[in-house]
Parts: C-alpha cells; structure tokens; sequence
C-alpha cells in the first residue's frame, strides 16, 4: 500500500544509513504493511470516529459535543497529532490509565483507595514501565508513597472462605502480568503442551510468594515477607523425583540464598505485641524486583498489552502465553516496540503517542468496499474494542449532560463521593464489568448488562431528568435538529439522512410527548452497538 | 419397550425415522433422501435436560436400592414395581410405577465424601486435573448445544433462596454459559419494564435501537453487532414469558398432582420452561443431608420428591417429549448404610443409586447392584461420575469421545478421557 515509506524503513535498518530519524509510528505502519501483503485495507478513519476512539483511549469518556463540533471544525493539518497531545497532557489521561490498568491487573477482584492512588500517582507523573512493575513486585510497606502497590499481591492472598491461601494463584500472575507467561499448568510438572515452561520456573517465582503474609492491623494493603532460610522443593508427579530452587525468576539465574546467624536475620524484627511487621535482611522480592525488568519476556509482555489496549489484539495471543511454539503475528514489530520502549526508558506516554500516530490505529473499523471478513491478526481494518463498565459510565453522563447528583459535569470528575453517584457507578460495574478473575479482553455483552441497560430504574430516571438532553432537545420543533443534536451529543459524529429520518418518524409518534420520544431514541442510541464499543 | 412408556403416536420420533429409512436405502444415502423438512429436524438438534438435584444426598437405601429387613436397612419397606423383580423403597409409590420409563444405576461408585468437594467435583463429571476449572453438566450443555431454536437462556436453574446470573457454574468456559438462576421462581434482577413504559413503546424503542445498531454494522465486521443483538433478543424473549416461572399461577389441578411442596412448584415452573424450549433446566431441592433423624427426613423428603419426579415425568410423556428431553435424579454422593449414633446416615460415594429417563436412554434399564446390605458394589468397580457424562453425552447426540472444549487454544476432552459410557444405559 505504501511502497515508498516500506523502502524507507529497510533502508533504515542497513547499518550506516542515517534514517535513524524515521519515527516509530512509521516503522509500525511499515511492518504492519508488509505483512497485509495485498490484503484490502480499511480507510483511514474519518475525524469523527478517530476522535471518539482517542478520546475514549485516553480520556475514558466520549468528547462533549463541542469538543466535537471543535476538532470537526479545525483545518489545521497536523489536528489529530495536536488532539492526540492534548489528551495526554488531558486532565483525564492519569484517572483513565488508572481504570484502564486497575482491570488489567486486578482482573476485578476489588479495589483499595491506596493502590488506585499510586496507580493513578504514578501515570500522573508519567513514571516508568519497569518502576512501577518493580514497586508491585517489591510491596515495600515502608515505601510509604508506592506502599499501594501491594495491592497486588494483598488482595490475591486475602482468604475466601475455607480455601487455602491462593500461593499458587499470585505466582502465576506474577508471571502472567510482567512476563506474558501463564506457569498454572507447570506447577506439578513441566507444562506438558509448551515446552518452555519448566516446573522449576513456577517454584522459582513461587518460593518467595509462597512466603508473604498479609499485613495485619495495617490501614493500607500490605505484605511482609518470612525468613526464607531454604530452598523450595518440589518434585513432579511423573516421576517423583526431588528437586529444589531457591528465588528465581524464568529465563534468569538463581538468587543464591543469604544466610544469618539465628537472631541477626532480620532487618526490622517483627514485634507481634507492637504490631511492627519484620524485614528479613534477606528479601527474594528485593532481589525479584531489581531483575524483573531483565527477565526475557519483560518488554515484550507490556507492549503487547499496550498493543492490545490500543488495537483491540495483542501481537501474541493470548497475552498469557509468551513462548517460542507461540511466536507474535509480527515479530519483528513486537521486537521493535520492546526494544524501543525499552530504549526511550518505559515512557508510556510516549509509546501511546507514537502508537496513536500509526496509520494502524487510525484506521477506520469499516470493511473495505467488496469485502466482508479480514483476518483480525493482520490489522489492516480497526477491530471494535470492548468498552470498560467506567468508560461506559462516564459516556452515558457525558452524553445526556447530567450526574445522578448535582455536582458539575464539565470534566466528568470521579472525584464526587455522593451516594448517589458512588451508588450508580457500582450498578455499572456490577452489570457491565466481568466478575473477580476473569480478564476483560472481549467485546462480549451479556444477558445481565441487557436488562440493566433496558429496566434499571437509575438509568432511565437519567434520561429522563428536567435538565438532561432529552428534555432540552424537546424545546426544538424542528425534528432534524433534534436528530442532529442527538448524534453528535451521543455518537459523536454527525447525523445521516436515514438517522434524521428515523428521528423524524419514532418523533411522530410522540405528538405533545416529544421529551418522552427523545428520551426513548435516546436510549436505544444509548443500547446500540455503536455506543457500547469503541470503534 | 412397555406399553406406558411408549410416546404418543403423533411426536416425531428421531429413531423410527432413521430405522425405517436405515433399512430401505443406508444411512449415508439419508440427506438426499428425505423430504428438506425432516431433513432439518434431524439436523437440528432439539434435545434438552431436566437435571434434578437433591442436595445434601438422598438415600440410595430409602430410594431406589432398599436393603429391607437388613442390618442397615431401616424401617421402610420395599414395594414392587413396574419392573418385574425390582423393587423401591415404599416411600415412593408413585415412581414405582414408572421405573419401565426409567434407567436405574445402582452401582455409582465415586471420589468424593465431602459436599464442598462433592458437590462440583460431580457436576463437572471429575475430569482428570488440567489446572482449569471445568464447567458445571449445564454450562457445558450451553456451550455445546446453545440456546436453540427458543432463543431463551440455554442454562436455567430453579431453586429456592436467592437467584440471578451464576457465573461461576460455567468456569472456564467463561460467564456467558453461566446459570440464570430463578430462586422461589423470582426472576433475576431488573426483568420487569418499568412502569412508566407499556410494552408498545418497549418495543418502539427496542426496533430503533436495532435499527440504528443494523445500520453501524453494515461494512463492519457481523460479529460485535450480532452477539448485542442476541442478548437483548433474548432478554426481550425472556420478559414476554414471565409466565414461565410465576409460581402464583400455577394450575391448581397441577399442583395437586406435583405436590404443593416447594419442589413440587419448581417442578411445574421447570415444566413449563422445558415446554418452551429452553435446552437445560435445573432444579435444586435442598436439606437432604440427613445426619441425624435421617428415617424422618426421609419420610417428609422423598415423597415429595415422589409427587414432583413422577408428575412431570408422566406430563413429558404424555406430550411425547421424554424422547428429546434426558431427565436425570440425584445427588453428589448417596449415605452410608451403617446408622449413626444420631438415626442418621452420613456421606457415602462408595456405593450409591441415580435415576435417568427418556432421550434414548434405555427405559426400565436397572443397572448394576450393591451387596446385600449395600456396602459395595457387585460389579467389578461400579460406575464413576465420568461414566455418566459419556452417557449424558451420547443420549443427547454429543460423541463425547470427540468433542473438545477449548481452553484458550488447548483443547480438552469434554468428559474423562479414560472413560466411556454406560452401555447398558444406551440402547
């Protein structure tokens, strides 16, 4: 499709040439090129659709009508790239990668105002990949600014009921979060399908988890971590055979386990009557956290997840099974974004950007003409994303203009504790988010979230309040405004004629009721595919 | 084959159709032989379950393998039944009468004595450990066989005590296969329409919104609009047909035959979803865990069971359903023959009875036997829960040999790899 830019990015790969300029949206828009082959691609989405689908990436929320009218408006050449600098220099860049990464990681098991703070702290000061990945693995509670991150593992080890601490659970996550490797099935053998996946990599990442401890009494998440004074065995149940690793994480060299004389083993003791939590001099998450970032697979896991929050696909899927029988659709584009994160110091903030400048990202989710399945693997059309329970919280609002309190909309803040508002945002995560441990990847609606959406009391009272958008539109006789209105405030985009026309003929049922006919498009805009994925 | 368990001459019946032609021109010559609209009914698999779970664990000994005049065998009798020969405990008349419909397992011998174990270890069918979790028989029914020609939700559960979506049920087959959970036949949380909105305009606006999601998908890819789409079909199906599980309505005739007992409510709700369409109905009876004062239980428990089973039993048959709808009784365990301190029995997976009926499992079948005081089974090891997928699995038209579920990429055999059906249970 692009020849040229094609010539220029292998050029630029010879040794000696200097093309070292050539950006890094192009080299992705080049392999990705490369590999369509003669594929048919999507065009290049219109300024509407690529403007909700950055808003909603990077905002969490849809653009106001005006935002829209605005950008729509703009003649400027360059006003995606200036758009796309806005939002993430936007007021809602750090809550939205807070909500975007909480579900990531958290897979829904629950929340905790410490570790939502760091998360949202920590992209507020645009903080490094491989810092916030070694403050999770490290949970060092007397880190007070970065204590939150314990969360990870604090609420993986909480106890349900009479099951037994989930050890096993919290190191297969640790493996699946930082290096893209799901070890679950390499517990009590080597994995018997994938190769790579030893036993003895589980029980390396397990014997310093298998020896944290919740924080007692603490009024943050937290962990501390017992004396490790011996090596983990383990034995698969093939052959029985004993083995034994101390900490270790795959791909890496054992940590030679430190030694103390009884009684100088710790740093800070541990005082059960002072409730002070003990700090062995020798800590395997200390260790851990210095050579995560070294581990094999470190950057390619993160920008594959990157890749999939802004492409709706990972380059390796599933994400969980990084390993040499499952290699990434585009290989070299996957060692090109892990090294070049890597090399540009794990600046998220740059890696959204160059990748929202691709031609890949802004393509649009319409088929080509003629055409009406493409691969997904190949990224040639947008693929439609799932939109998060939040995301779709703060559209809805956005959309009708009002809060279910009072408080201001202007930058659909959460920072509002209102009943009300705390009440509502709970019905959306019930219905539309997926239950504990069970990752949101897919667009995949539910039977729950239909009857939500079509008979929850809360919601349609939304639509239906004096000062939302229904009862303001009704003021307008003219039906093509109100349709005009409409599709802007709530698809962010234009009305057609055939939507002007429906508009027009649902209206004319609605003589002398027309706030009730508003708020009944409203809501089947509201029900719609078009609203419910990020296209 | 006994005239009263034979189904109504007009039901189509799948196997006559297959026999008959079978031997005029072969099987393999069927598609191009037969009219375009049977051809369909035979490709479309319209089977569905009734599963009925007694929770806690009934007595095989008060039930269907009776140890009269025993050292364990109570204070029951046992009863003649419409099988020559085999005999019922006394407390369940009225399934005495229909045991030439069903098939009876008395030699289940499995893994488990605990109900927290039990209980899902059973009702996934205890696959051999891949460190996933298997999908309950329902879920795993949702995912291979889907809603069907009713568009209803393939995997309803009737229960007492609280409902609502059960995701867990389908584990890692993910929350789509789930359970909807009707608890005292209340529906899940926001069924009804809200008052201000008649089902007129309900439906006004349910048009547009498909009318304007139609109009986004065209040029897109069908999927995302086809899997929204389908869920607020099945919502709006599942609103239209509140009579389906309204205990208030219930037919009062009925509910004299069925019981005026909880489980004989739920019973008559599960009829009617059953008549509806919906691929798998589960109904749980809770409190069999009768450790102590276990023969009292007995007597107030299994009757009712007695009037439910053998009600609705009778009401499939008579509609000819009971050749497309596998029913199966039972629990996670059956209770120890020996009596405790307490006239109670405890848990017992070592030798214990189920009941399964129609779909093409061999009615009047009664499979294996237990010694004479019911400690172990006769036969050389007695079945396990996996023997009864496959056979679950077979009646219902599924080779559960050659299914796969798939787990991520990673395919897995839908029941226990090492073991096969009952095949005295299939005829």
């Amino acid at each position: 499709m692009c020849p040229v830019r094609n010539v220029l990015y292998w050029l630029a790969l010879l040794p000696g040439i200097a093309f070292a300029e050539t950006s890094l949206h192009e080299q992705i828009d080049a392999l990705i090129d490369t590999k369509a082959k003669d594929l048919p691609r999507a065009e290049i989405a219109d300024d509407a659709e690529f403007f909700r689908r950055a808003n909603l990436d990077f905002a969490g929320v849809i653009p106001s009508a005006e935002q829209t009218l605005a950008f729509l408006a703009d003649q400027t050449p360059v006003k995606r790239e200036q758009a796309i600098d806005a939002l993430l220099a936007g007021p809602r860049y750090a809550q939205t990668m807070r909500e975007r990464f909480h579900i990531h990681i958290m897979e829904r098991r629950g929340d905790s105002e410490h570790w939502l703070t760091w998360l949202e702290k920590s992209f507020e000061a645009n903080k490094p990949w491989d810092h916030m990945a070694r403050e999770i693995v490290r949970a060092d509670f007397r880190d007070e600014p970065n204590r939150g991150a314990a969360f990870f593992y604090s609420k993986r080890l909480e106890k349900y009921g009479t099951n037994p601490i989930d050890y096993p659970g919290v190191t297969r996550d640790v493996g699946r979060m930082f290096l893209g490797i799901d070890l679950q099935c390499a517990q009590c053998h080597d994995h018997l399908i994938i190769d790579d996946y030893k036993q003895q990599d589980f029980h390396g990442i397990f014997s310093a988890i298998s020896k944290l401890q919740l924080l007692r009494d603490a009024e943050y998440p937290g962990v501390e971590e017992q004396l490790m004074t011996a090596k983990q065995e383990f034995a698969s149940v093939f052959d029985g055979e004993p083995h034994e690793v101390g900490p270790k994480l795959p791909g890496l060299d054992e940590v030679d386990l430190a030694t103390f004389d009884k009684g100088e083993e710790y740093q800070q003791s541990p005082d059960r009557k002072t409730k002070t939590p003990g700090v062995p001099k020798f800590s395997p998450l200390d260790e851990f956290s210095k050579q995560i970032a070294n581990a094999p697979p470190f950057a390619s896991n993160i920008v594959n997840r990157v890749w999939f929050l802004m492409m709706g696909r990972g380059l390796v899927m599933p994400m969980d099974n990084f390993h040499s029988q499952n290699p990434a659709s585009h290989p070299a584009l996957l060692d090109l974004l892990a090294t070049e994160f890597k090399s540009h110091g794990y600046d998220f903030k740059w890696l959204f950007r160059e990748m929202a400048l691709t031609e890949t990202y802004q393509r649009s989710s319409r088929l080509p003409n003629g055409v009406d399945r493409v691969p997904g693997d190949r990224f040639v059309v947008a693929i439609e994303r799932r939109l998060s329970a939040e995301q779709l919280l703060w559209s809805t609002l956005r959309a009708v203009g009002v809060k279910p309190d009072d408080a201001p909309l202007e930058n659909v803040d959460e920072k509002d504790d209102s009943e009300e508002f705390v009440g509502l945002k709970q019905r959306f995560v019930d219905a539309l988010g997926n239950d504990p441990k069970s990752p949101e990847r897919e667009f995949s609606p539910s039977l729950k979230a239909a009857l939500f959406v079509m008979n929850d009391d809360e919601v349609l009272k939304l639509l239906r309040r004096d000062d939302a958008l229904p009862a303001k539109l009704a003021v307008e006789s003219d039906d093509a405004k109100v349709a005009n209105a409409l599709f802007l405030n709530i698809f962010s985009r234009a009305a057609s004629e055939a939507d002007r026309s429906d508009v027009a003929k649902h209206l004319s049922g609605f003589k002398g009721r027309r706030a009730e006919g508003i708020a009944e498009i409203t809501w089947a805009m509201l029900a719609g595919t078009e609203f419910v994925v990020n296209h | 084959m006994s005239d009263q368990c034979t189904p109504s001459e007009h039901t189509f019946s799948r196997r006559q159709i297959l026999g008959s032609l079978a031997g005029a021109a072969g099987i393999s010559g069927l598609g191009g032989l037969l009219q375009p609209v049977v051809a369909n009914e035979i490709a479309k698999n319209d089977k569905q379950v009734l599963f009925v779970w007694l929770d806690g664990a009934i007595s095989q000994l008060e039930s269907w393998d009776p140890k009269p005049n025993t050292r364990f065998g109570g204070p029951f009798r046992s009863i003649p039944t419409a099988i020559p020969g085999y005999h019922v405990s006394e407390l369940m008349p009225r399934l005495a009468k229909l045991t030439n419909c069903l098939t009876i397992v008395r030699n289940m011998h499995t893994q488990d004595n605990s109900h927290s174990g039990g209980v899902p270890r059973i009702l996934r069918g205890d696959p051999a450990n891949r460190g996933v979790e298997y999908p309950y028989f329902g879920s795993a029914v949702a995912k291979l066989m889907g809603s069907g020609e009713s568009g209803l939700p393939p995997y309803v559960w009737i229960k007492p005590g609280s409902g609502g979506f059960m995701p867990k049920n389908a584990g890692f087959l993910g929350p789509k296969f789930g359970a909807l959970a009707f608890g005292d036949g209340k529906p899940p949380e926001n069924f009804t329409r809200p008052d201000f909105l008649t089902k007129e305009r309900d439906e006004l606006r349910q048009q547009l919104r498909q009318r304007l999601s139609d109009r986004y998908a065209t040029r897109r890819r069908k999927t995302a609009n086809e899997a929204q789409s389908f869920v607020y079909d099945m919502a709006q199906k599942l609103m239209a047909r509140t009579d389906l599980f309204d205990t208030t309505k219930l037919p009062q005739r009925d509910l004299d035959r069925y019981g005026r007992t909880e489980l004989g409510q739920h019973m008559l709700v599960a009829r009617n979803m059953l008549e509806a369409g919906v691929r798998f109905v589960q109904v749980t009876s809770y409190g069999w865990d009768t450790h102590g004062d276990h023969f009292n239980g007995s007597a107030s428990l299994i009757p009712k069971f007695d009037m439910a089973l053998a009600s609705i039993l009778e009401d499939l048959r008579e509609r000819g359903m009971l050749d497309n709808v596998l029913v199966v009784a039972m629990s996670e365990f059956g209770r120890t023959p020996r009596i405790n301190g307490h006239h109670g029995r405890d848990h017992y997976p070592e030798a214990w009875s189920l009941a399964m009926a129609g779909a093409g499992v061999v009615p009047g079948a009664v499979i294996g036997e237990t010694d004479k005081e019911g400690v172990n089974v006769n036969s050389p090891q007695g079945y396990d829960i996996g023997n009864v997928f496959h056979t679950w699995y077979h009646a219902l038209g599924i080779d559960s040999r050659r299914e796969e579920f798939y787990n991520a990429d990673q395919p897995l055999p839908i029941a226990h790899h090492e073991m096969h059906p009952i095949k005295e249970a299939l005829a």
